[in-house]
């Protein structure tokens, strides 16, 4: 019974294991920052650094979401499709209203809903996530592809591309969008008790269900976020590419699975944190942004993300096994 | 417990019947009708270019009174998936087929079992490495990235820092342009080549490639981009950064004419995907009523720019197909 009851134990037991993980990443991150800014001058400039942290940040808002999914053992692969879907509809209710706010809230609303789906699909119906999501994936390019016609939606008002392309006080709004988000999802995760049943579920879902956490709501919850993340996302796109088209989703699903793996969320669930993801998103970012600096022939580029993930991986798994 | 059961296999049986009857119901939707029927095939149907394919092929069947049929792979250039619906094809026996291939080698087994089945095909966009074809049509994309560079390379006067913004490396097309930018820049020993990047066809890639590129290079003169979807985040990069850049982008979209009128893009290469829709269907529907057809169309290089965009600005849409004399003097 007692081995049962683990996972729920306080969240502190939790913490340490993360923060070591947190900490190699971090390591590992400072690694990279110091080969580039002695390999490249460029590196180390000031806008470089910004441009690294706007770069991150679309990046890190659909891994999020995704981040609490993969807590629970799930997995949401239509994030990708989702903020296609949601910057088309987006997209077309700026240009038809001429009211950007309208727009964002039409995003935030298709993201959510298609996470509320999923989330349905998990939950009630009990089908397994990643099919559940696959097979949204295929619905939502369907739409998407449908919706649009091989066009694409261009040229939005100066005042909502400030959301993507702005400067407040020197630092590009969507870094400041990136350190809210941040804090919300950490502190959500870590320090609430529906953040810490989110991890329990992961972690052991017949002793979570045993522990009567309503894990059906909890799944919900979770699937919803993901969406509405990916919705944020899709307004951070709009306003940054100024421009909406059906296939722009699918370059964005596995860099976002590859955030949540390198920032040491376990797809076995119950491991991870979204100030890991930060950090695996940030190390994604960096390694592309040096690859570009130093003009790497652009061959190696996919290479060197897939060894990146593995390695990441590999050495969670290997700490894992010692410390049990 | 029993009739909860019953009544959950009751629930599935109704679904697998619903199921069913939707199956049977977009078969018949999808089935034959009479007269000559011309299979379109096109590798996706999220890229502009196929979009005006299609709308080409379309515009050339009401004309001519034959039904077009559109298979498209719903994962964007999925060679399986092709593959699949060629096979799909043969069974049915259209009249006559429009050909993209997905990949120019992979397809090659499906496009012998189109010939083994003895319907005409005619070969357009791509260029297939084998099999047998009525006609190719199609225009070359290292000649018409070669003209746009050297547009871009006249207006510099021949000197300055460029870079390449590449599409899908091992794609045809991508290996075709990126080259033909290339020789281009070999041609004016003032130019120089600071970083050719992947942006894989992408806006969001191309638009941080370029942030990033950007940052290494203080001064750039000028941006090749082997599409318009990338030429337009270069576009949106070097604005972010208050910097200027002339950009040439790939396929001559609204979005790109939209950008030339409002000079922001210089030029955008085309080889007019809405032509090769309707001649590619003209051919087809001429080897069908026995009339002569030519093997091979070429069509020239087009540089869509400043002096040249105004046609461009018809939507494909209401665009009209040339005459089969017209078509003949298109070529080069």
């Amino acid at each position: 019974m007692t081995d049962i009851v683990k996972p729920v134990a306080p969240a502190r037991a939790f913490l340490s294991d993360d923060f070591l993980q947190i900490l190699y990443r971090l390591l590992a991150a400072l690694m990279i920052c110091t080969m580039l800014a002695v390999s490249t001058e460029s590196f180390l400039y000031l806008a470089n650094i910004l441009n690294v942290l706007r770069q991150t940040s679309l990046l890190f808002f659909i891994a999020s979401g995704l981040t609490l999914v993969v807590l629970t053992a799930g997995l949401d692969l239509s994030v990708g499709a989702n903020v296609a879907l949601s910057a088309c509809v987006a997209g077309t209710v700026i240009h038809q209203s001429g009211q950007p706010v309208l727009g964002v809230f039409a995003a935030l609303a298709t993201g959510a809903t298609v996470g509320v789906l999923n989330g349905a699909m998990v939950a009630a119906l009990r089908i397994p996530s990643f099919i559940a999501t696959y097979g949204m994936l295929w619905v939502l390019n369907g739409l998407t592809y449908w919706y649009m016609a091989g066009e694409v939606i261009h040229g939005f008002p100066p005042a909502f591309r400030q959301i993507g392309s702005g400067y407040l006080l020197g630092l590009p709004t969507p870094v400041y969008l990136l350190v809210i988000f941040l804090a919300i999802g950490a502190i959500f995760a870590q320090r609430t008790v529906w953040g810490q049943e989110i991890y329990a579920i992961g972690a052991n879902p017949t002793a979570a269900q045993l522990s009567g956490i309503p894990m059906s709501r909890r799944l919900l919850l979770v699937y919803a976020m993901s969406g509405t993340m990916a919705g944020l996302a899709s307004v951070i796109f709009l306003a940054r590419l100024n421009s909406a088209e059906a296939d722009i989703g699918e370059s964005l699903t596995l860099p976002a699975i590859a955030a949540v793996l390198i920032g040491g969320t376990s797809l076995f669930g119950g491991v991870g944190s979204v100030f890991g993801t930060f950090v695996g998103a940030l190390i994604l970012t960096l390694v592309l942004n040096g690859m570009n600096l130093l003009a790497v022939n652009s061959s190696w580029q996919p290479l060197v993300t897939g060894v990146i993930v593995i390695l990441a991986v590999w050495l969670d798994t290997k700490a894992r096994r010692r410390r049990l | 417990m029993k009739s909860k059961e019953r009544e959950r296999d009751m629930r599935q049986g109704i679904i697998y019947v619903g199921l069913a009857g939707l199956v049977t119901a977009f078969v018949s939707t999808a089935a034959w009708a009479d007269g000559e029927t011309i299979a379109v095939f096109t590798k996706n149907q999220t890229n502009p270019y196929f979009q005006a394919v299609r709308v080409g092929a379309d515009a050339a069947a009401k004309v001519l009174n034959v039904k077009t049929l559109h298979y498209i792979p719903t994962k964007p250039d999925s060679i399986p998936e092709q593959m699949s619906q060629i096979e799909d094809v043969v069974v049915k026996k259209p009249d006559a087929i429009v050909f993209t291939p997905v990949d120019y080698k992979a397809l090659v087994p499906g496009v012998e079992k189109i010939n083994a089945a003895n319907i005409p095909v005619v070969n357009i966009t791509d260029r297939s490495s084998a099999g047998k074809f009525v006609a190719f049509v199609g225009a070359d994309d290292y000649n018409t990235a070669l003209e746009t560079a050297r547009y871009l390379l006249k207006t510099l006067n021949g000197k300055g820092n460029f870079i390449i913004l590449e599409g899908v490396k091992g794609a045809l097309t991508n290996t075709d342009r990126v080259r033909g930018f290339n020789d281009a820049l070999k041609e004016n020993p003032g130019a120089k080549l600071l970083a050719s990047q992947p942006g894989n066809y992408q806006r969001l890639q191309a638009l941080q490639v370029m942030e990033n590129l950007l940052q290494s290079y203080p001064q750039i003169d000028g941006v090749l981009a082997a599409n318009d979807a990338m030429a337009m985040g270069a576009i949106e990069a070097l604005e972010g950064a208050n910097r200027s850049a002339k950009v040439i982008g790939f396929n001559g979209t609204k979005e790109a004419v939209d950008a030339i009128k409002a000079g922001k893009l210089l030029a955008s290469g085309d080889y007019n995907g809405f032509l090769q829709g309707c001649i590619g269907t003209i051919i087809a529907a001429r080897t069908l009523r026995k009339q002569p057809v030519v093997s091979e169309i070429l069509l020239k290089p087009i540089v869509v720019s400043k002096d040249n965009y105004q046609p461009y600005e018809t939507p494909v849409e209401s665009r009209t197909c040339p005459s089969w004399e017209q078509a003949l003097t298109l070529g080069k």
